[in-house]
């Protein structure tokens, strides 16, 4: 079994002192797999977008651990993070977080330049992007004149550019209507199982939770339960969210030995 | 990020609020125009200095005039009595004035291989030759070697000539400055009991006003005002000291002498200064003066940097979701920190070179305005009030750049320090 993109040990979370401490996340244990898709699911105040921001690398935990490749990254400065930011991860955002004053193109091209890469490098890898969700036509567009829909396919592009391991997805649908919700799901899951990406997704809607290989869900900062196995979406609604309860559910372990997402 | 695209980024942020930019820009350009033209004034009259003294380089004299003037502005309370020192005091002090003895003095020093005394001398009126009666004063017959000449040149100190200024010529019922060279010109001196006496002499030259006050009344030689000044003494009761305005002692080798003739003159209480002397003197208060106008421009730009500072907050604030965006994909605090200080550099720049070109031409046109034949500083001989210092605009710029530099730093470092996680949480 190949070494996990992602692990956490005893990932504990505390915002705040004293008597207004809040704990939002209580000691998390679990790996995610290269190649896996991944879908963390809660309501909001679960503590979904804490654990995505620490797996992000965004945020630092109050205690336990975060690995990346086998490797702790709490001790790592600041600077290097960033770096590891940059080359591993893409990110995709609810609100999209496009620059409206820069064109398509340079948009996607961010993480590039942030990178360093040269001009004419960068312009031709995000084209190559663009192209392959479909959007080299508007290169040259200004990122305020695209639909919902052409924004996150912007938005993905942009996260695709640095070819990362892992894409973080923040509730990716949380601002499209349903077809354009299903168009860009697609997009995603295909990404996952044709180019091996790892899917991180935090998710309220069910259809995309219910694609993803697995599902960890979260009520009060705890992982309360873990469905395995993609649901056909069309004619089984999964209660994702209030799935803890349910049947055919396993606790969670402290190692989860779930191998098979990892193979590719 | 590259240093380039650091630097093309943060250009077309600050062009992104064309009309915010603009304001601080014009701040930042209304400093950078004012000390342009205060350098430049003051590189300007210094380049005239040079200009009109340059030609004296190898004049070998030292000038000098009594020691005490100087002195009692510097004292501190009143000067101790010393016996010995009183022995030397003569009927020039107090006056300003060199005594005989002090010019023997100078003569009997090492180095020195000829004295040339100033006298006062007094005329009532000059007189051209086909009549008419001007009011007139001679200026120092030792100026002569700072003088700038129309046509002709100095009078020679041992003989009865003189140069009288370009605006004499009317006398004559010429223009042309060459046409009145060996006229006559008549002198008329008082003596002590008020009768006149003409002493007539050839004008050898005709001056140009200069800056240094030199040239705008007659010129005597050394000759033709001894001559007047022994006039002025005839029928004096009693005995007459003999006292000099100033001497100019002729020194063999003056680089390699002029230290050791200045301490022995200060030895013996006289003070000698050089032409070049003279002209570092008058540099060192137009470089006060420049400095001081130079400060008021710093404080305009003082002001403006906190323009800088304002724009710049409000561009953060504005942009904290892009700041947020950058640092989640990984830009680093050091390069948000210098994305946001290059703009703030990139202000500089823009209004230092806006400013500093309106300053060059509003200085230039101005100047050949002023200084032009028939303007209103026309009569000053190779007067320009606006010059070019290379050195003294490069200065600017990267003084302008500094300062916004220093201003971004604030906003830049608020930029750095957002968390990328509370800049990008949606509202």
């Amino acid at each position: 079994m190949s070494t996990p993109v992602l692990e956490t040990e005893n990932l504990v979370k505390v915002y705040g002192r004293g008597p207004a401490q809040f704990h939002a996340l209580k000691g998390l244990t679990f790996e995610i797999h290269r190649g896996e898709s991944v879908a963390i699911v809660g309501k909001s105040g679960s503590g979904k977008s804490t654990l995505m921001h620490l797996l992000a690398l965004l945020d630092e935990p109050t205690s336990g651990v975060v690995a990346l490749d086998g490797r702790p990254v709490s001790k790592l400065k600041p600077k290097t993070v960033s770096a590891l930011r940059n080359e591993t991860f893409g990110f995709v955002f609810q609100q999209f977080f496009l620059n409206p004053n820069q064109t398509v193109l340079e948009n996607v091209t961010l993480p590039l330049k942030i990178a360093g890469v040269s001009k004419s490098e960068r312009d031709k890898r995000g084209m190559d992007a663009l192209e392959q969700l479909k959007m080299a036509d508007k290169a040259k567009n200004k990122a305020t004149d695209l639909s919902g829909g052409q924004k996150q396919r912007v938005c993905i592009a942009r996260a695709l550019i640095n070819n990362p391991e892992v894409l973080f997805a923040d509730e990716p649908t949380g601002n499209l209507d349903s077809a354009t919700s299903e168009t860009v799901e697609d997009i995603l899951l295909n990404l996952q199982r044709d180019h091996g990406i790892t899917l991180v997704v935090v998710t309220h809607d069910e259809d995309l939770a219910s694609k993803c290989q697995r599902r960890l869900i979260m009520q009060d900062g705890e992982i309360v339960d873990e469905q395995v196995g993609v649901k056909d979406s069309a004619s089984h609604k999964a209660p994702v969210t209030a799935g803890h309860s349910g049947p055919a559910t396993r606790r969670r372990r402290r190692i989860l030995p779930f191998g098979k997402g990892a193979a590719r | 990020m590259k240093s380039l695209d650091v630097t093309k980024s943060a250009l077309s942020n600050t062009l992104r609020s064309k009309l915010r930019t603009a304001l601080t820009v014009i701040a930042i350009v209304i400093g950078a125009f004012t000390l342009t033209l205060t350098s430049g004034l003051g590189a300007g009259i210094n380049q005239t200095v040079d200009r009109i003294f340059g030609g004296f380089g190898e004049d070998d004299a030292i000038y000098v005039v009594p020691q005490v003037e100087a002195d009692a502005q510097e004292q501190d309370g009143p000067a101790e009595y010393d016996p010995d020192a009183g022995a030397e005091v003569d009927s020039g002090f107090g006056t300003g004035m060199l005594s005989a003895e002090d010019v023997e003095t100078i003569e009997g020093l090492d180095h020195v291989v000829g004295v040339d005394t100033e006298v006062a001398a007094q005329i009532e009126y000059v007189e051209a030759p086909e009549g008419g009666q001007y009011q007139a004063q001679f200026d120092f017959a030792l100026n002569d070697v700072l003088a700038e000449f129309a046509a002709g040149g100095a009078p020679d100190r041992s003989a009865m000539e003189i140069t009288i200024p370009e605006d004499w010529l009317e006398i004559y019922g010429t223009d042309n400055p060459d046409e009145v060279l060996g006229e006559t010109l008549i002198v008329a001196a008082p003596n002590a009991v008020g009768q006149t006496s003409d002493v007539e002499v050839e004008v050898v030259g005709v001056t140009q006003g200069t800056l240094a006050g030199v040239g705008f009344t007659p010129i005597p030689s050394v000759a033709l005002a001894e001559e007047v000044a022994d006039i002025n003494a005839e029928g004096f009761e009693g005995q007459m000291p003999e006292a000099y305005i100033m001497a100019s002692a002729e020194i063999e080798n003056l680089e390699q002498n002029e230290e050791a003739v200045k301490e022995a003159l200060a030895d013996e209480g006289l003070w000698g200064l050089t032409v070049e002397d003279q002209i570092a003197m008058f540099e060192a208060v137009i470089d006060a003066i420049t400095w001081i106008l130079s400060g008021f421009a710093l404080i305009a730009l003082l002001a403006a940097s906190f323009g800088i500072v304002n724009t710049l907050l409000m561009s953060v604030q504005e942009r904290t979701r892009e700041i947020g965006l950058m640092k989640a994909l990984g830009m680093s605090r050091a390069k948000v920190f210098s994305l946001f200080s290059m703009e703030a550099v990139m202000i500089g720049i823009m209004g230092s070179v806006v400013g500093i070109g309106l300053g060059l031409a509003t200085g230039f046109v101005t100047d050949g305005f002023l200084t032009a034949e028939d303007g209103p500083l026309g009569g000053f001989a190779e007067l320009s009030l606006f010059g070019l210092d290379p050195l003294a605009i490069g200065g600017i710029f990267l003084l302008i750049i500094l300062i916004a530099f220093l201003a971004g730093t604030l906003p830049a470092a608020r930029a750095a320090k957002k968390d990328p996680i509370e800049a990008l949480r949606y509202e």
